[in-house]
């Protein structure tokens, strides 16, 4: 029993670092950051001995009291996972942050307040029940508004943070009535005794309403279309913010999903709206991404692109997939935000070994085939009847992307040499992307549902998006060829702009009204 | 009915006050190779009080600290009465106190903050609520962004697009504007003329604005985007030198004013009344305040006391040269050499240093390996002269993983293959997150040695060896080993890395220009011309290269194809080296936070979290050009710029007009740009590295966009709890005749205005090394008189 308490450190550790940092809250608070960090690097440490603890004696949930307010934590793959992953990533930041934040005038309050959101994310990953997952989810958007406004002086820090404000307020209540509704239908206040009877199929209507809710609260919190001003707007606050939102906060809505997976997949439209909404926020803010100049800004639309394709695989039913596509986006951002100061020699770097060879619409098209094809043979290979048409659709639409990076190499203008390491890329991509997906699949069994029999309408989305990403990709591939032709000017600033969805949304919130000290 | 062409009367008074404008506006560099500018480079003809009215009218900024900083200085006694007195009496403005007494009341007055002359669009905020500069500054910035980006975003804006043509490209379809209430201003947009100084024309006159406040009101508008606006004068400032034209300033210019005009008319007769009087108070001559004055004579003062202590310390007490030295070791001028050269010539009575600018004479535009892209690696205000390259025998195999590289990478970007590149590759990168919080560093590539291409003909080898030779006052002495040392600095993850580089080279590193002219000094060919010429080199002296990190104060050299037979003498140096560099490190840990010892730093430049690496050229205040055993043994803090000069070696004092006028000119670029971050961070200064947002590969925002903010980033200059630069313009030794420099400030124009008006201070020194004349403007030099004498007169 005791050893069952060991994950309830984890978020301990930092939440007394943090308090720490709020008690010296000025600069230069020797030993705060230390401190900060140790705790961080000790949660990751208790993460790993949980994992050690889910192998050992296998999934459980500790906790007091009984019914809906049980207050439980709950330890299996997924909140394992979540935990290995926000631990490591707090862990980076906030060691980070210890020296890019040293002589600042509020570096201890920085200090805490991160490692507080910290604890409130590790907390709410292993919420085994609704009261502990309400109260954490409430916590970290707390948290973030404090981080967010960490210079409130800046008036577009105020209006960054007014916009997160508007979506966690929205996110809170829309969870706030799916927990009640969830509490009301079944009874409980465990998720694991809600999920385990959703998944028998048990499935009263107050669970049907909630399902939406929860899709809401889920496209709200990743900031899914029209919600996504505020990621973009985060500059605001220091790079370790960014990078631990875009590693750890945004993506808690895709967290909540697979955590709810089996109450979601009752009502018939919630998976559909997501597909809608994710595959549109994905297409649209992937172009977005290709008009950005600045780096962190490029960023922050890659992470709306990347988590609306984690929407969209959840309302497939590919869970394991979403939670791959959430652990990976997850650290790659991380890495990205950490090391966005190297843009200036990135760039540099692009220009040095001369023009790139523009792909012809005869190589794009080879490229294209030639990727399916290979795929095709892969998956015939490794089982196709084992993978449901969901999952070869989506492969299909990744092998697509991969396409790009094989007609780069197989440009006329490219010299065979760099042919031959593309294309060995290429392989070594796809053959990456299967593994993990593998790995996410054994990994996801018995936690995740599975993939549900297509429906018709399935049918029709999986079409509709197959072919918008095939048509994007074959676009993007001949990007140089048509980007600078008169007619595509006014797509540009269209698109650059983010096609004014924040801009509506801003002067719907007034958020341009002059600061008020003047 | 047809109406002729006509050219409007007023139109040559906008173009004429437009240019004059751009003019005013110092060149921001992109950040891939950034150098030091001057901020207050188009007023080198103007006072500082002078400068202080007019920014102050235009930016609102100061262009000197706040008056407590100078107070403080006096009460501690740093500042004494007798340099305020001395810079009382040499202030040249007629308003300036009459007397000491009269000073010291003035300054105890508070000085006002200035506060500019506000646009239409600040006039229309105050009376609407709506942010409307806010508003501007994000749409121009979101045009300039993408059309100054060098390669960030996959989708350019059309390459080589006329940039007023480009904006109002942009401008006519962005809809922004309308959204948030700036009603029919793409049509507005489309309809401008398409001439951008028209388009100034008649926003000139839509806004009623007389001809003489045209000039401060343009620049009052530039200053609104000061970032964007000094990145776009660039190209212009280039052409100039080239005797073209260029408008790129004058399109943003243009751009900037017609949202003028259209949220005039949008704000209607509201503010009329209120914006005909900002028109007319344009007009007006810009005069100095007596405040302004009185902060212009403290901030001489400061530099007066600065000069002061260091007259006291000159000249170092002489040493003995040795016969033969055991190593010279030649580094670039930069202050960041002073500390470790000042170790180095302690371990030793036999080791020798040098200073010369980093880029050893070498004008050279440089493509590394398996580059297309041609670096000039020169002080910008020359021009290169020579080409180089570094080919290696693999370079095909170097190009090709760089291409295949950027193909990974725009993989990892496009739209649709951004899913699979997090997909197939995204877990990876938990190796990398390790990688980078644990400093570990990133192997590099050596660079191979660089050569001359095409290859120089030996005739031109051995000009080019002798001219070099004798501009560092080398020549009768040479020791078995001679090292020319450039200098760079290993940092990661830091958008500012190239302000650490060398100015001199154009910052860029200075190992190519090192090692360039080592093997020029090698060839046997060119020794042989050199003898022939009188300047024999002995046989048994090697020339190797090296480069000065200067984040840890690690020298590495270039053997490069050099045989075995100095071994010895490579190893000994290298001993010299490592404990030089330990000393240096030692001293340095001191001024910066979080460096417990000196061993603390060997790590720093690799920790990509860090945001104060080194301290660069922070408290930079002079230039010494005099032979070293002036300095040899003094601490000078690494706050001077050393550059080896003998007049008596210096036929027909070329030599000495070369110093003059690059690297002394580069040296108080570099002294006021940090005193620009300093004093004025706002439109001088690159703000807050935490909150940086690299653009387009060329510069940072502050935040979510805007403005470009160049210059030097607060972290730069201010260690959390004080600043680490006191801003001082800078002040020139120089150990010359004076009918000599007389001669060369005769000649050159330019740079005796810059010294007319104060914007760097010229001492000589004498026969002794010591501080005996003081130029005064107007080609006239004063005795300085010994400084005890001068305290007794004001005490």
């Amino acid at each position: 029993m005791t050893l069952d308490l060991v994950p309830l450190l984890a978020p301990l550790a930092p939440a007394l670092a943090g308090l720490a940092g709020l008690a010296r809250p000025g600069r230069r608070p020797h030993p705060i950051p230390q401190l900060a960090e140790a705790a961080a690097a000790a949660s990751f440490l208790l993460a790993i001995a949980t994992a050690v603890l889910l192998v050992a004696r296998g999934p459980a949930t500790i906790g007091i009291g009984e019914g809906v307010p049980l207050l439980a934590l709950s330890r299996d793959v997924l909140a394992v996972a979540m935990l290995l992953l926000v631990s490591f990533v707090g862990w980076i930041v906030i060691r980070y942050a210890r020296v890019q934040l040293d002589g600042e005038s509020r570096e201890g309050a920085f200090a805490g307040w991160l490692s507080l959101t910290l604890a409130a994310v590790l907390l709410l990953v292993q919420a085994g029940s609704l009261a502990v997952l309400l109260a954490a989810w409430v916590a970290v958007g707390l948290g973030l508004g404090r981080l967010l406004l960490f210079y409130p002086e800046r008036p577009q820090a105020q209006r960054a943070a007014r916009q997160a404000r508007l979506a966690a307020r929205i996110a809170d209540l829309t969870l706030l009535l799916a927990v009640l509704l969830l509490a009301l239908g079944y009874g409980t206040g465990s998720i694991g005794a809600i999920t385990a009877a959703a998944r028998a199929g048990d499935a009263p209507v107050e669970a049907l309403l909630a399902a939406p809710l929860l899709a809401v609260a889920a496209l709200v919190r990743t900031a899914q279309l029209p919600f996504h001003g505020w990621v973009l707007r985060v500059m605001e606050a220091p790079t370790p913010v960014s990078a631990f939102l875009h590693a750890g906060i945004v993506n808690i809505g895709g967290f909540l999903l697979l955590r709810f997976a089996d109450v979601v997949a009752l009502a018939p439209g919630a998976p559909a709206a997501l597909v809608l909404v994710g595959g549109l926020t994905a297409l649209l803010a992937s172009l977005v991404l290709l008009t950005q100049p600045a780096v962190k800004t490029a960023l922050a639309w890659s992470t709306v692109a990347q988590m609306g394709f984690m929407m969209l695989e959840c309302g497939f039913g590919l869970w394991p997939l979403a939670l791959l596509h959430l652990l990976a986006h997850s650290l790659y951002k991380a890495h990205a935000f950490l090391s966005a100061g190297s843009a200036v020699e990135a760039v540099a770097a692009q220009r040095r070994p001369g023009p790139v060879a523009v792909p012809e619409a005869r190589t794009v098209v080879m490229a294209g085939t030639l990727a399916l094809l290979v795929y095709g043979g892969l998956v015939l290979l490794t089982g196709a009847h084992t993978k449901s048409p969901q999952a070869l659709a989506m492969g299909g639409v990744l092998v697509l992307g991969v396409a790009y990076l094989l007609a780069q190499g197989m440009a006329g203008a490219a010299p065979s040499a760099l042919a031959r390491r593309t294309t060995l890329a290429s392989v070594l991509a796809v053959l990456g992307y299967l593994g993990f997906q593998g790995l996410a699949t054994m990994l996801g069994a018995g936690v995740l549902p599975p993939t549900p029999p297509p429906t018709t309408l399935d049918g029709a989305l999986l079409v509709l998006v197959v072919l918008s990403f095939a048509g994007v990709a074959l676009a993007q591939a001949l990007l140089p060829r048509w980007a600078h032709h008169p007619a595509a000017t006014g797509l540009r600033v269209h698109l650059a702009n983010g096609l004014y969805l924040d801009a509506l949304l801003d002067r719907l919130v007034g958020d341009l009204r002059a600061p008020r000290a003047a | 009915m047809s109406v002729p062409e006509i050219v409007p009367p007023r139109l040559g008074a906008v173009l004429r006050a437009a240019e004059a404008a751009i003019r005013a506006l110092p060149p921001a560099w992109p950040l891939e190779a950034t150098v030091a500018v001057d901020p207050f480079l188009g007023r080198s003809g103007e006072s500082l009080a002078r400068a202080a009215a007019r920014l102050a009218r235009v930016a609102g900024v100061r262009t000197t600290l706040e008056r407590g900083w100078y107070l403080e200085r006096i009460e501690r006694g740093e500042i004494l009465p007798g340099d305020l007195e001395a810079a009382r009496a040499a202030c040249p403005e007629p308003a300036a106190p009459a007397s000491l007494e009269a000073l010291l009341a003035a300054a105890r007055m508070p000085s006002p903050p200035p506060a500019a002359l506000p646009s239409v669009a600040e006039l229309a905020a105050r009376a609407s609520g709506f942010d409307w500069p806010e508003l501007v500054r994000e749409r121009l910035g979101a045009w300039a962004a993408a059309f100054f980006d060098r390669g960030q975003a996959l989708w350019s804006l059309p390459p080589g697009a006329e940039p007023w043509a480009s904006w109002r490209a942009w401008a006519s379809r962005d809809l922004v504007p309308e959204i948030q209430g700036l009603a029919g201003f793409c049509a507005f947009v489309a309809e401008l003329p398409d001439r951008p100084e028209r388009a100034l024309l008649q926003v000139a006159d839509a806004l009623g604005v007389p001809d003489a406040g045209l000039e401060t009101w343009f620049e009052s508008l530039l200053f609104g985007i000061a970032g964007w606006a000094q990145l776009a004068r660039l190209p212009g400032w280039e052409a100039e030198r080239r005797g073209e034209e260029d408008g790129t300033a004058l399109a943003l210019l243009a751009a900037r004013a017609a949202f003028e005009q259209a949220i005039f008319e949008v704000a209607g007769q509201g503010i009329a009344t209120e914006w005909a009087e900002i028109a007319a108070r344009h007009a007006e001559p810009v005069e100095p305040t007596s405040a302004q004055i009185v902060d212009s004579i403290l901030q001489e003062a400061a530099e007066r006391a600065f000069q002061r202590r260091l007259a006291a310390a000159l000249p170092a007490r002489a040493s003995s040269p040795v016969e033969r030295p055991a190593l010279q070791a030649v580094f670039c001028i930069d202050v960041r050499s002073e500390p470790f050269r000042r170790a180095l010539d302690s371990l030793d009575p036999g080791i020798e240093t040098a200073g010369f600018a980093g880029f050893f004479g070498l004008p050279v535009a440089h493509r590394g390996c398996a580059s297309d892209v041609e670096e000039r690696r020169l002080p910008v205000l020359l021009d290169p002269a020579l080409t180089s390259r570094s080919p290696a025998p693999d370079e095909a195999d170097r190009r090709t993983a760089a291409r295949a590289r950027r193909a990974w990478r725009r993989f990892e970007k496009a739209a649709v293959s951004c899913f699979a590149f997090v997909e197939a590759a995204g877990l990876l990168y938990a190796s990398k997150l390790a990688a980078g919080a644990l400093g570990r560093p990133c192997p590099t590539a050596v660079e191979p040695a660089p050569v001359f291409d095409p290859p120089l003909p030996l005739a031109q080898k051995i000009a080019t060896a002798r001219a070099v030779l004798r501009a560092m006052s080398m020549g009768d002495r040479f020791a078995r080993l001679v090292l020319l040392i450039g200098h760079a600095a290993k940092v990661t993850n830091n958008p500012h890395a190239s302000a650490l580089a060398c100015g001199a080279c154009g910052g860029h590193g200075g190992a190519e220009s090192a090692r360039l002219l080592a093997a020029l000094l090698r060839d046997p060919e060119v020794r042989a011309g050199l003898a022939a010429e009188g300047l024999p080199i002995p046989e048994d002296t090697l020339f190797l290269a090296g480069l000065h990190d200067t984040t840890s104060d690690r020298v590495e050299l270039f053997l490069d194809d050099v045989g075995p037979a100095h071994a010895e003498d490579v190893a000994r140096a290298r001993r010299w080296l490592e404990r030089a560099g330990a000393l240096a490190r030692a001293e340095r840990a001191l001024r910066l936070p979080r460096a417990a010892s000196g061993d603390a730093l060997l790590a720093r430049g690799g920790d990509w979290a860090e945001v104060r690496p080194e301290w660069g050229l922070a408290g930079c205040a002079a230039f010494l050009a005099a032979p070293r055993a002036r300095t040899r043994g003094l601490a000078l803090s690494g706050r001077a710029f050393l550059h080896e000069y003998d007049w008596r070696k210096d036929e027909g004092f070329s030599t000495l007009e070369l110093v003059l006028t690059a690297p002394v000119v580069v040296a108080s670029w570099i002294s006021l740009q940090y005193y620009g971050s300093v004093v004025a961070p706002g439109p001088f200064g690159a703000g807050n590295k935490l909150l940086h947002n690299v653009v387009g590969g060329i510069g940072v925002l502050e935040g979510n966009g805007g403005d470009l903010r160049v210059g030097l980033p607060w972290q730069s200059v201010h260690d959390g709890e004080r600043l680490v630069h006191e801003p001082l313009r800078l002040t020139v030794l120089v150990e010359a005749p004076v009918a000599a420099v007389r001669d060369v400030l005769a000649r050159h124009e330019e740079l005796r205005r810059r010294f007319d008006s104060r914007w760097l201070h010229l001492l000589l020194l004498d026969e002794t090394g010591a501080i005996a004349r003081r130029y005064v403007g107007g080609l006239r030099f004063a005795p300085e008189e010994a400084t005890e004498a001068g305290l007794a007169a004001a005490a």
